[in-house]
């Protein structure tokens, strides 16, 4: 049954707009108060600082020297390369390990119980000083060479701090894995897609949303760790201070720059992890929070706001 | 002519609990065929042994005239491959309680991912027929839309294209209209009604008891793991024999 409700007066005249409620808000004078006296106390740092017997000067001297540049180069390299490393073993380690296959989930539970469980300083150690058990390397058709000589301090650095992200990387993974609905799984396998498809296409993506804060995480720290790769020689941001710092004789302020340097270097991180994770968002809030320059918009609009409506 | 589906004793259980205590029953080609029963009876937990999402303990049970997991020679049988079953699913369309949309995907890409990855259609083929599809449960206008956009009676119909989309020759409903809103199960239903008209085999495992009086053929109604009473909807609804079934009507009816 349907009644058709006719309705009274004319149809083009809009209901007139309900009036705004117009309030003072409430008074936050709590804020105001620490933040003078954290304004306070950051200046009397900063005067600290200031005073204190260090060449200012030489920083921005050195900043952007080339032996510097050179050693923020290979640090962001040797990041970005062992993250890749542990990215890519570390979803195969997580897969391995939920298989039902006993022999794969050993080797990788053997891996994360060895990699996990040693520190990555001693790690690339080894991997530098691995010559001592293998004097060459031979990879038959391929590569011939003198373990020495194959070694370099680049390939110690990645293989030390990769492999071993790698197991912390597969931890995040089986996570992420295991925190997708099984429902998912069924229905993908309802539908006649194998094994490898429905992880590929379906759980993946689903988990990718688990994983990418982590992962955002472990680069960050990826980045500070491999200021480690000092131990096996490598020109990387550390070792280039130190060297610049020894030889210009201002050896506290290259560790300065240094600091400037690393937290240019997160600061940028973390921009790309906030872009990262609302792009693997989408779908499962129907909201996508906002980006940086959404959020400065809103805050001037709702400060304008305030105004107008306490003078109305 | 073979049965579509055909179960003989078959038993599951999931550790010491026996779920399935020996079920046979036939579903003829072109057959709406409804399961009802009290929660915890084994209904879906047969249907779901149907594509092999379960594994039966014991029994036979066919679809086609193919054995369900396993391959016969002489007298001994042999597991099939993961690749095997896969194969096997196919032809077998499934719709769940909990709709299980792939979230990540818009309802057009849902309904084309398996033609798409399992048949190896190309895009523009999967979303022609995904677009006919979409139209046939009344959503055209959602196909840009991902699930949580969608209600739960959308989301349903979404998954009811996805599982048309690989022209099944058998389709499973597990209580698809459980967990929908009462004033959104009626556009599931039509759906359903509609396909069945089209002459679709279809297991229904329901407590829509108006659908099955109207749109089956045949109703089971199961109790504790076996078929209590079985036969054309009109009897069993409104005659039932047996006082567990009389029972149950009582309270759903």
């Amino acid at each position: 049954m349907t009644l058709k409700i006719e309705k009274a007066g004319p149809v083009d005249a809009p209901p007139p707009a309900p009036d705004k409620i117009k309030a003072i808000p409430v008074r936050h004078y709590g804020r105001w108060v620490t933040a003078v006296i954290t304004i306070a106390l950051l200046a009397l740092l900063v005067s600290a600082f200031a005073r204190g017997d260090v060449n200012w000067g030489a920083i921005p001297d050195y900043f952007f020297d080339d032996e510097i540049l050179k050693g923020v180069r290979n640090t962001v390299w040797i990041t970005i390369l062992s993250m890749v490393v542990g990215v890519v073993l570390g979803i195969v380690l997580a897969v391995m390990r939920l298989s039902k296959n006993p022999v794969t989930s050993s080797i990788a539970w053997g891996y994360i119980w060895f990699f996990r469980g040693t520190p990555v300083y001693v790690q690339l150690l080894v991997w530098f000083n691995l010559g001592l058990v293998f004097d060459y390397i031979d990879i038959m058709p391929i590569y011939k060479d003198e373990w020495s000589d194959f070694m370099t301090p680049f390939l110690a650095a990645l293989l030390g701090l990769g492999l071993n992200e790698a197991a912390y990387m597969a931890e995040i993974c089986r996570a992420g894995i295991q925190s997708v609905d099984e429902g998912q799984t069924e229905a993908a396998h309802a539908l006649g897609m194998s094994h490898a498809k429905t992880l590929r296409r379906v759980v993946l993506p689903q988990a990718m949303r688990v994983i990418v804060p982590p992962t955002g995480n472990e680069f960050i720290n990826m980045l500070k760790t491999t200021s480690l790769v000092i131990a096996v020689q490598y020109w990387d941001l550390l070792q280039a201070t130190s060297e610049v710092g020894q030889n210009s004789g201002a050896t506290a302020e290259m560790l300065f720059l240094a600091a400037a340097w690393y937290l240019i270097l997160t600061s940028v991180l973390s921009v790309g992890q906030f872009y990262l994770e609302r792009y693997y968002a989408r779908g499962s809030s129907r909201n996508l929070p906002a980006t940086p320059f959404q959020r400065v918009r809103a805050n001037l609009l709702s400060f304008s706001n305030r105004q107008g409506g306490a003078g109305a | 002519m073979t049965a579509m589906v055909k179960a003989e004793g078959v038993h599951k259980s999931f550790g010491a609990v026996q779920v399935l205590k020996g079920i046979d029953l036939e579903v003829a080609p072109r057959e709406v065929f409804c399961l009802i029963g009290p929660s915890g009876s084994g209904k879906s937990t047969f249907l779901r042994c149907i594509n092999h999402l379960e594994k039966i303990n014991s029994g036979r049970l066919y679809v086609d005239g193919d054995l369900v997991g396993y391959r016969q020679k002489g007298d001994k049988l042999y597991e099939l491959k993961d690749r095997e079953v896969a194969a096997k699913r196919r032809d077998i369309g499934m719709v769940f309680q909990r709709f299980n949309l792939f979230p990540h995907m818009t309802a057009l890409e849902n309904v084309i991912e398996a033609p798409v990855q399992v048949k190896g259609e190309t895009k523009a083929v999967a979303r022609e027929r995904a677009r006919k599809l979409l139209d046939r449960v009344g959503l055209a206008d959602k196909a840009g839309n991902y699930p949580s956009q969608l209600s739960g009676g959308q989301q349903q119909r979404v998954a009811i294209a996805r599982a048309l989309a690989m022209e099944p020759k058998l389709m499973l409903f597990d209580e698809p209209t459980s967990a929908l809103d009462p004033e959104l199960v009626g556009d599931v239903l039509d759906v359903m009604r509609g396909l069945a008209e089209d002459g679709m085999t279809m297991i229904v495992v329901t407590h829509e008891m108006g659908f099955a009086r109207e749109v089956g053929d045949s109703v089971v109604f199961m109790d504790d793991g076996v078929v209590v009473e079985s036969g054309h909807p009109r009897e069993v609804l409104t005659n039932p024999q047996h006082e567990r079934t009389k029972s149950f009507l009582s309270k759903v009816l």
